[in-house]
């Protein structure tokens, strides 16, 4: 341990120099310029700018990167709070408060308690990696096709259960979800399916353009929808003394951050998108602890700080197996993976005894690179507010021309602005017909991984649907579903019939 | 239960039961090799129940019957402004590629103020003239996003 302080130490020594942090405050600032313009996130971001790090060394290269990456996923909750439009996809989950909270004049609460939590978060994660990487990452390890599949059948009823009014309703829109999902090439045989010989579905639906669509579009076509009177209504414009949280705020998040912090480090460690599901998994757990859940969706603070200090943690986290064991469980880290063999270093096992500098000096820079954040972004809370400002007549033609700009960057195709139209309509009548995208979206995700992993465990147990309770981890995973799922009825049940037997 | 309700499960219920139908005409394999089809299969045969079991709940919960005339999608006199503005955004997404960013991004902002109430043309001119530069630095230029060039051919 004091050995990992002295190397932290040494890390910072690097970190500290002129040159790394100008790459480090380059790579904040320009990450959080990309999180916020939708469409365009911490992957596509991170590969643009490899070739603008071709002339550094390893170590500032990957500092500058690694930068682009946190500062992407903080620019991203931005955009979610001030216009419902998710930056990238793990912030679609602070929509649902966030947004809120822009509506009745706390934007700039909002805004605030993302860059504290996720600085908060930072910090703390820093620590978790310096001192947990070898115990952790050999944990994840245990984690094969079985426990994958009931992580997320999981994930999926607890999601359903914490979003919207009804389960059924959540749970209808993850299987459609899950079905968008299998359009495109089989994860497994790689045949064509649901394409009817079009040459674009075969990558399958966008991602992006669904979050946006659904987000975005969805509520803007929900905005175009009422009287032209009604768009001239004036904004809630916070006063200066609104624009930060309150003590009060505070006090109502530093939980919501801690416990957010821990989930989104445990849950960085899982291989697939961490990020995303971390703040699920966050919110969910923020909804149940709290005293008054019928404030979620309404603009709860908790709501924001839980998921997005969950966020940033789970991004920590997931350098762990991409520095220790050289495997990327995160498409961002990936993209990282590729710039540290561009730059001649290998990750794995021996990357922190034959590049101390490089692993130490990038630890130690994104706690700067947090700070630096936090520096940033808190005295920009008031410009950012300002946005609402805006008449609607303006802000709401604007949303859509970079709502449609952002989806061509992707893969430079008129066919995901098609998909981001057509998910926008959808996304449109969900809201009149009371249906939550948020299920929809975590399906879509996760959907092609769902399937890799039990049909891995099938072909694994060869045909025995036993598979997935004889794990242990897996049985815990799926025990805690039923729970989840018939705990509710059990516990109505037993308030019956104490009613009725008091009666 | 309202009207738009059921129409919205029974709309659920028959995405369910077309997946059903199309993934039974792929290969569904066995459940130790499993094929193409049999996960489809398997969403769409859990949707038509699930929505099912919505339907019949909400049929037993709810005695009061759906009032007769309630139009099925709610759209409270805006309808023809929506509908304005989708086929603006369609048109241009249509010409996109033909047009060229910058041009397209102009009448896109042009047509979308107007729809919304901008009715004086200088102004409008104006903040779609400002926006269209703008974004054009910012993502051609700044960014070196490759956008569709079209008949300006910047």
């Amino acid at each position: 341990m004091f050995e990992s302080l002295q190397q932290l130490i040494t890390g910072f020594g690097i970190a500290v120099t002129v040159q790394n942090l100008s790459y480090c405050l380059i790579g904040a600032i320009v990450g959080t310029i990309i999180g916020v313009l939708p469409g365009i996130g911490p992957i596509a971001g991170i590969a643009l700018l490899i070739p603008a790090t071709f002339g550094l060394n390893a170590t500032s290269a990957i500092i500058m990167l690694a930068g682009i990456y946190y500062g992407a996923m903080y620019g991203g909750s931005t955009t979610s709070i001030l216009l419902n439009v998710p930056g990238e996809t793990a912030s679609v989950i602070t929509c649902i408060d966030g947004y809120q909270m822009a509506q009745k004049g706390r934007a700039g609460p909002a805004l605030a308690i993302c860059a504290i939590g996720s600085f908060i978060a930072g910090t703390i994660g820093i620590f978790g990696l310096v001192f947990l990487a070898p115990p952790l990452a050999e944990a994840a390890l245990a984690f094969g096709p079985p426990e994958y599949f009931s992580l997320m059948v999981f994930g999926f009823i607890v999601l359903s259960n914490v979003t919207g009014k009804s389960l059924l309703k959540s749970l209808m829109m993850a299987i459609v979800g899950l079905i968008i999902g299998t359009i495109g090439l089989d994860p497994v045989t790689g045949d064509a399916r649901f394409t009817y010989g079009s040459v674009s579905l075969l990558s399958g639906i966008e991602f992006v353009a669904v979050a946006i669509g659904l987000f975005g579009i969805g509520e803007v076509l929900t905005n175009v929808d009422q009287p032209l009177e009604m768009l001239e209504q004036k904004v809630l414009v916070p006063r200066l003394r609104e624009l930060y949280p309150t003590l009060q705020d505070l006090k109502k998040s530093i939980g919501a951050i801690l416990r957010g912090t821990a989930a989104g480090f445990g849950i960085g460690l899982v291989p697939g998108p961490a990020p995303v599901i971390a703040t699920y998994a966050s919110y969910m757990i923020e909804r149940k602890v709290s005293k008054h859940p019928e404030e979620f969706g309404k603009g709860a603070i908790e709501g924001v700080a839980g998921p997005e200090s969950a966020n940033n943690s789970a991004c920590q986290a997931a350098f762990i197996p991409l520095f220790v064991l050289g495997i990327p469980f995160a498409p961002p880290t990936a993209i990282l993976l590729g710039a540290l063999l561009i730059h001649g270093v290998t990750p794995g096992p021996l990357m922190i005894s034959q590049h101390p500098e490089l692993f130490w000096g990038v630890i130690a820079s994104m706690y700067i690179g947090n700070f630096i954040l936090l520096v940033l972004n808190l005295p920009f809370v008031p410009l950012f507010a300002n946005i609402l400002r805006i008449p609607k007549k303006i802000l709401l033609p604007l949303v859509i021309l970079f709502c449609m700009t952002g989806m061509y960057t992707v893969n430079n195709s008129v066919f995901d602005i098609w998909m981001m139209l057509l998910f926008g309509a959808m996304g449109f009548l969900m809201r009149k017909w009371a249906y939550e995208g948020a299920p929809l979206l975590l399906a879509l995700v996760l959907g092609p991984k769902l399937e890799v992993a039990f049909r891995q465990s099938l072909m694994i147990s060869h045909g025995d649907f036993g598979v997935f309770i004889n794990r242990p981890i897996s049985m815990v995973f799926l025990l805690a579903t039923v729970i989840f799922l018939l705990g509710p009825l059990i516990w109505l049940m037993f308030k019956k019939t104490k009613k009725g037997g008091i009666a | 239960m309202k009207k738009d309700e059921i129409f919205s499960v029974i709309v659920l219920f028959f995405f369910g039961a077309v997946t059903t139908i199309l993934s039974l005409k792929m290969d569904i394999g066995t459940f130790r090799n499993a094929g193409t089809g049999m996960f489809p299969l398997f969403l769409g045969v859990l949707l038509m129940i699930l929505s099912s079991l919505f339907l019949s709940r909400n049929f037993f919960q709810n005695k009061k019957a759906p009032v007769k005339g309630e139009p099925i999608v709610e759209i409270p006199g805006s309808t023809k402004q929506m509908i304005f503005f989708l086929g603006t955004m369609a048109l241009a997404t249509l010409f996109f590629n033909k047009l060229g960013y910058p041009l397209i991004s102009f009448l896109l902002m042009l047509g979308l103020l107007r729809i919304l109430g901008i009715k004086r043309w200088a102004l409008n001119i104006l903040i779609s003239f400002v926006t269209a530069v703008g974004s054009y630095f910012l993502f051609v230029q700044w960014l070196n996003i490759p956008m569709p060039k079209g008949w300006i051919g910047i």
